[in-house]
């Protein structure tokens, strides 16, 4: 948004909005698609980094670009257990 | 051996129908020998936008099912020379369709015509699986939305998994079609644009297709927009039907097409 949409407080163009929510819903919606083991292999990554970290989450990310696939794991910290 | 270019889109609505028959005709007009197979099982549609409804007779589960000859079912449209339609059965259950027996009828349409074009049922079950598994080329037809752009992201990673090339470790061609942009709100950025579909779906673009009346009138008449050398819809079917030929065509500005509208609805 420009420095005028601030000052005269304009809406958020809906285009970008929609362009960004369909990329993260997307984002998950991939990796099920392509990878029907991906809840067993997010329980056994979160089990190897409970091993060391305790740890809230974990999210995988499927990224489509034009020349490359990528998998984003997303590892989650617990806030409450103080960090070394 | 002809090509065979499945039509589909996932979510239905978005002009499936409409942008296979005018692809149809637009390679036939180009003097290639072309075949529109209707795979909507069911709710067949094709029929009426290409005109040729009162003609059926037989259809594509009759040939299937070997009730009939596959040139007693096959339909030679009444202005385009070499183009040819097969129906969807209205009648039948559309979990009908058999794989092997699919595979034959298209391996025979493949031996008499240059390009076999299925138009894909709506979502993601049984005709839509049959229509994708033996495709050569995929064209994936969407609009600027949404729920459309959703759709279509899912259809493409199920042609990935599941087509018949993908399980032989090739890849299927798929190209994007965006069907019905409204060129005035996206430049009040209230539509996605082409690029912002383009790169959440990070496909190539075969076609822009603009938001156009003439479509309703040539579906109510059963002509495709094709023929009509003023419509600019018509227009980027044109152009589709000859990138698909192989030849490298400019895309339409709509910026510049909605100009020409207006002033022609102004002093035409």
């Amino acid at each position: 948004m420009s420095l005028l949409d601030k000052i005269f407080g304009a809406k958020p163009k809906s285009a970008n909005i929609a362009k960004d929510r369909l990329k993260i819903v997307l984002a998950h919606e991939r990796v099920g698609a392509s990878y029907p083991f991906m809840d067993e292999l997010k329980r056994e990554i979160l089990e190897v980094v409970k091993k060391y970290i305790s740890v809230k989450d974990i999210n995988i990310k499927k990224e489509r670009n034009a020349s490359i696939d990528m998998l984003e794991v997303e590892v989650m910290l617990d806030e409450k257990t103080p960090q070394k | 051996m002809g090509e065979v270019i499945t039509i589909t889109s996932g979510k239905g609505g978005v002009g499936k129908s409409t942008t296979t028959a005018n692809i149809a005709v637009g390679l036939a007009e180009s003097g290639k020998r072309v075949v529109a197979v209707d795979f909507d099982i069911g709710l067949r549609n094709l029929d009426m936008i290409l005109g040729l409804e009162r003609r059926i007779v037989y259809d594509i589960v009759d040939v299937m099912e070997g009730n009939c000859k596959l040139s007693q079912a096959l339909i030679h449209d009444k202005k385009s020379e070499s183009l040819y339609f097969l129906p969807a059965s209205q009648t039948k259950d559309k979990n009908i369709l058999d794989k092997e027996k699919v595979k034959n009828l298209i391996e025979q349409l493949k031996s008499d015509f240059d390009y076999i074009l299925l138009d894909s049922p709506a979502g993601i079950e049984g005709g839509f699986e049959h229509s994708i598994f033996l495709a050569d080329i995929a064209l994936v037809v969407t609009t600027p939305e949404i729920s459309s752009v959703r759709d279509a992201d899912r259809v493409i990673g199920i042609i990935d998994a599941k087509s018949e090339k993908a399980q032989n470790g090739e890849e299927v061609a798929k190209h994007i079609i965006i069907n019905r942009v409204k060129q005035e709100l996206i430049n009040k950025g209230q539509m996605l644009s082409q690029d912002d579909v383009l790169d959440v779906l990070a496909l190539d673009l075969i076609g822009i297709v603009p938001e156009d009346e003439k479509v309703i009138s040539a579906t109510n008449s059963g002509e495709p927009v094709y023929f009509d050398k003023d419509s600019i819809s018509g227009e980027a079917f044109r152009r589709i039907s000859k990138r698909i030929l192989g030849e490298d065509v400019e895309f339409m500005d709509l910026n510049k097409v909605g100009k020409i509208g207006f002033f022609k609805r102004l002093f035409g």
